[in-house]
């Protein structure tokens, strides 16, 4: 069966969407004498109608998988057409689309053909190519395969900014259930792999800039959330330690969505888009705030606060270390804040040393008094008005009260409770 | 008695308006490029001629005595296209006679706020439309892109692409604001020019292929299970959708 171009890049692309990974920051390559640079904030190009951002070209090599994970769409036992690309073709698309600037790089995945190795050689070829040939030198992020070969891990780093390989579930025994033939060790070793020779090579680097780099964006990896029991306590600790001890660049949650039924998968007919928000909040305070997982998730709350974002549900617990001064506090006081992030930190630290700060001053300087005002004050001003208590704040800061399932509960509390804050 | 200033619109108009207003602190009621079209009854109006050896040397001060995190702002500050930012920056410009450098640090003072957060728009924008332009090959072996941003970012631009594009002919076209950057690959020479454009460029004979592709490829992309069409437009509005390819209308699934 042969399909032109578009039939099987739309297929190809179907395949791809479900992995999460968008990113295209964290490499910074100039362009020499060819096409393409890699700039280190990353850019985003578009966004679909789901809101996701599109940044590179994420597709498969192809979709025909001898895997059978009961998750993917393109499992063995799917019945779908199945199509590959050249490794030709994949960078002559590529370079079509980035020279009309329509993406940042290419994101490169696959189904398992004929072995893992196989496999794998394959997608070094295309980014080969691209880098060889056509001179590329945009972004390319590669999907390394279960079980392939050191050596072609090796490759594969060599001529990508990033590689990935995807835990998809955050336990050896949800993995053995839902992904029987793919084992942990088969996903965690290359892991192991690539976070030392990056550490190797960063050094090596430092010594000479003449040894080429080794996937300069470092990797990332991918959890399904919600197709298995684990709590969102088990999830953060895990993401803690790959970033703590395999120093991974990012973690990525991806909410289950049913797109093939299977006895052994929940039957939910919503996709737990609201957990997959706060788990990601919970993974910025490890990355970018100094918080620890067990800070955010203890045995007594497992899972995250569906109705809080987690740092303002940490700050209601610990309100013994409330409110914070803005004009003495030091800059890790601040970042744990509700409403203050690390931008509006900064800018506080700054801006204090021409004179004392003010509530007003806040908003001006970036902080969302939202949320803030109830845990600072300012000149020894509070600017939360009523009660400094638990209870009491949590209803204030409850997000999105326009919801009518919300409002119904505002309703329901005793009156007592509404005069009491007056 | 405060006055109204007036000058030509062009970039030196303004560094030369500002050159003979700092020294003498002079708090203007308003400054702009055409006559107001209601006069005011209190005050007069003035006009300031265009000296490009002034303005020269006025700018010359100025990156001399800044700091590069202010100079960046001021710079993005002109490029801006707001209502009374001139005004704004005159008044930040004078505050920093007053307290040279410490400036850089009173982040909340009523001065300099409202020209840190013009600044953030422009780089804003400017970022944006690093992902936002979108080329077509058109006749002649040249790739080219229209824009309509709000602010003139380009010149903010223009180096990111020089880089990247450095083997290919291209241009980009500011529609709103009439101006266009041209790259010579030969060269390696950008060059900001006044532009309009009379009729669309003929595309280039793969041209249609290549955008048909992008837009199945972006339309399949979706995961309708997360469908968040408020998301979207948050992060595309929609008056930058028509210069997007991927926005454009879809023709019929059967005419590839």
């Amino acid at each position: 069966m042969t399909l032109d171009l578009m039939d099987r890049l739309k297929i190809l692309a179907d395949g791809a969407k479900y992995d999460v990974s968008c990113s295209s920051s964290g490499s910074s390559r100039s362009n020499s004498n060819g096409v393409g640079s890699a700039a280190s904030s990353g850019i985003c190009h578009t966004w679909t109608s789901d809101g996701r951002c599109v940044s590179l070209l994420k597709i498969l090599m192809t979709n025909a998988c001898v895997y059978d994970c009961a998750y993917c769409v393109n499992r063995r036992s799917n019945d779908i057409p199945r199509v590959a690309l050249t490794p030709d073709e994949i960078a002559e698309l590529t370079i079509g689309f980035y020279r009309r600037n329509y993406i940042e790089g290419l994101f490169l995945s696959t189904g398992v053909v004929r072995s893992a190795d196989y496999t794998m050689e394959l997608l070094i070829q295309a980014a080969r190519t691209l880098r060889q040939q056509c001179r590329f030198n945009g972004y390319i992020h590669l999907k390394l395969v279960p079980g392939a070969d050191p050596l072609l891990v090796q490759q594969a780093g060599l001529w990508a900014d990033r590689v990935s390989i995807n835990l998809e579930l955050p336990t050896r025994e949800s993995l053995a259930l839902l992904a029987p033939d793919k084992t942990r060790d088969a996903v965690v070793k290359p892991m192991r792999q690539v976070s030392g020779l990056i550490t190797v090579n960063r050094a090596e680097r430092k010594a000479s800039r003449k040894v080429p780099r080794f996937a300069p964006a470092g990797q990332s990896t991918q959890l399904i959330v919600g197709a298995t029991g684990e709590s969102d306590r088990q999830i953060v600790t895990l993401s803690e330690q790959l970033y703590q001890r395999l120093d991974l660049k990012r973690v990525y949650y991806s909410a289950f969505i049913p797109i093939v039924t299977d006895s052994r998968l929940p039957a939910r007919p919503v996709a737990p888009l609201k957990r997959e928000h706060r788990l990601y909040q919970a993974d910025w305070l490890l990355r970018y705030y100094g918080f620890a997982a067990h800070e955010l998730l203890d045995e007594v709350h497992p899972n995250l606060d569906q109705d809080l974002d987690p740092k303002t549900g940490w700050a209601l617990r610990h309100l013994e270390l409330f409110p914070v001064e803005i004009n003495r506090a030091g800059y890790e006081e601040l970042l744990r804040i509700p409403g203050v992030g690390v931008r509006s930190a900064q800018r506080i630290i700054q801006a204090r040393r021409q004179g004392h700060l003010g509530i007003d001053d806040l908003k001006t300087l970036g902080v969302v008094m939202k949320r803030a005002r109830y845990f600072v004050t300012a000149r020894g001003r509070y600017a939360g008005e009523g009660p400094f208590e638990s209870n009491m704040l949590r209803r204030k800061l409850m997000d999105a009260p326009q919801r009518p399932v919300q409002l119904s509960l505002t309703l329901e509390q005793p009156a007592g409770l509404i005069t009491g804050e007056l | 008695m405060a006055a109204c200033y007036q000058y030509d619109g062009t970039l030196d108009g303004l560094l030369t308006l500002y050159a003979r207003l700092l020294p003498d602190r002079i708090a203007p009621e308003q400054i702009s490029t055409n006559l107001p079209d209601q006069h005011p009854l209190f005050s007069s109006e003035i006009i300031i001629t265009t000296d490009h050896v002034v303005a020269e040397a006025f700018w010359q001060g100025l990156t001399r005595r800044l700091s590069p995190h202010s100079l960046k702002l001021v710079r993005r500050c002109l490029l801006a296209d707001y209502p009374q930012q001139e005004l704004l920056l005159y008044r930040y410009l004078l505050l920093e006679a007053e307290q040279g450098r410490r400036i850089d640090q009173m982040l909340a003072h009523p001065h300099v706020a409202p020209v840190w957060k013009l600044s953030q728009q422009v780089g804003r924008e400017a970022h944006r439309y690093l992902g936002f332009v979108r080329f077509q090959q058109v006749q002649g072996e040249l790739y080219y892109a229209a824009i309509r941003p709000e602010h003139r970012i380009l010149l903010l631009i223009g180096a990111h692409f020089a880089e990247r594009f450095s083997d290919q002919q291209w241009l980009i076209h500011d529609k709103r604001h009439n101006e266009g950057i041209l790259y010579n690959a030969e060269t390696k020479e950008w060059l900001l020019l006044p532009m309009e454009l009379h009729q669309q460029p003929e595309a280039a004979p793969q041209e249609e292929q290549f955008q048909l592709l992008w837009q199945h490829y972006f339309s399949t992309l979706a995961i309708p299970e997360r469908m968040n069409l408020k998301l979207q437009q948050g992060k595309v509005p929609l008056k930058c959708r028509d210069v997007l390819t991927e926005f454009c209308v879809l023709p019929p699934a059967d005419s590839r």
